[in-house]
């Protein structure tokens, strides 16, 4: 009885971190929109946009250090960014959310982990 | 694992072929597997420098995803009777003027997707085919093909000559292009003319004028030989003009690489 109630609770508490992971991740969105001074209504999210070199070209510095990173990976988690581009773990995250947010990246949940991607 | 150098310039004729083959060959003389991609779409020039005949497929069909670049990829290791363990392999720029427009009709959409199949390379070639080195031939300038390059390369060799334009482009395109891409990048200062015959005393200053210009480090200082002008760019010098000072300095060069 125990033992199926201890389960319980654990699976509880998974759920609970889980939930905090995508708050923290909404959050770290609108930080970096906010260091942009961009407001969210401006952004309409998920419009395909390409991500050429000229495009590139043009992104700030931050963030173009963040899309090529990810354009050599291909598919890439903020973690595995973070390892190449050797800044914190929750900046890549908010940049990288920033540019699906400009709709030059896509993102994909898949059990806990959020991938990103240019294009399948 | 392996590297790749693509070789650019700011203007053309500046001798990016010229070098790009040479320097291809050198490596694979010195028992390094190596190839040698032509892409310069709007002017291919390698089919004809190496006087092939021609591919079932081009590079132009990897990029257009129609083939895997194994496919687009010429072995001319036994042509030049490389030893050692070397291999020397291209891929070609279709010259073919309807394949030219095609390259030059491009959207932006197809341009980002073939910095993607770029990139790859280093998986297909690198580490499957375990190359040592894929040299870049690129085209001059800031295009989108030329771009694509530099930002899948690994180090970006400058061709650069004394001309002014070429001397000033040079400049905004390590500012403007190389700097914001983070490129690891040298110079190599071609066609040099020297007025002494203190070539070495003469090279240094050369070499201490444009490392303050540029901010960047020069990698070699090639003198003008009329000899490689009369070849029309169809020697392989290390192959058929051993003692020539071109090939020694190209074996500098190529050691230096190999070092790096």
């Amino acid at each position: 009885m125990t033992a199926v109630l201890e389960k319980s609770q654990t699976r509880l508490l998974e759920k609970i971190k889980e939930c905090l992971d995508k708050l923290n991740e909404k959050m770290e969105v609108f930080i970096e929109l906010q260091k942009s001074e961009q407001k969210p209504d401006n952004i309409l999210p998920g419009l395909p946009e390409t991500l050429d070199v000229m495009t590139l070209l043009s992104l700030p510095d931050h963030l173009r250090k963040t899309a090529i990173t990810l354009c050599k990976l291909g598919e890439a988690t903020a973690d595995e960014v973070a390892e190449n581009t050797k800044r914190a773990r929750a900046v890549e995250s908010g940049y990288l959310n920033q540019l699906v947010l400009m709709g030059y990246l896509k993102k994909e949940r898949r059990g806990r982990k959020t991938y990103f991607y240019v294009e399948k | 694992m392996g590297k790749i150098i693509a070789i650019h310039s700011y203007k053309g004729g500046t001798g990016k072929t010229l070098m790009s083959i040479n320097l291809a060959t050198t490596l694979a003389a010195h028992g390094k597997k190596v190839a040698l991609l032509d892409l310069d779409f709007r002017a291919p020039s390698l089919y004809a420098a190496l006087k092939t005949n021609g591919t079932e497929y081009w590079l132009n069909d990897y990029l257009n995803n129609i083939c895997e670049i194994k496919r687009a990829i010429i072995d001319l290791t036994e042509k030049y009777d490389f030893k050692n363990g070397g291999k020397f392999l291209v891929s070609l720029a279709n010259p073919n003027t309807e394949a030219i427009r095609d390259m030059s009709a491009k959207d932006r959409k197809w341009e980002m997707r073939a910095l993607g199949r770029l990139l790859a390379l280093k998986n297909s070639l690198l580490n499957d085919m375990e190359l040592d080195f894929i040299i870049f031939d690129t085209s001059p300038g800031l295009q989108y093909s030329s771009i694509n390059a530099i930002v899948s390369a690994d180090v970006v060799l400058v061709v650069t000559t004394q001309d002014t334009s070429d001397v000033q482009g040079t400049k905004r395109m390590i500012q403007e292009l190389y700097d914001l891409f983070d490129k690891k990048a040298l110079l190599l200062l071609n066609k040099t003319l020297f007025c002494t015959s203190s070539f070495e005393k003469e090279k240094e200053t050369v070499t201490k004028q444009y490392e303050k210009t540029h901010n960047l480090p020069v990698l070699q200082v090639v003198p003008c030989y009329c000899d490689v002008l009369r070849a029309g760019g169809t020697l392989i010098f290390s192959k058929e003009k051993p003692d020539h000072p071109f090939t020694k300095i190209l074996e500098e060069i190529a050691t230096k690489i190999e070092k790096s």
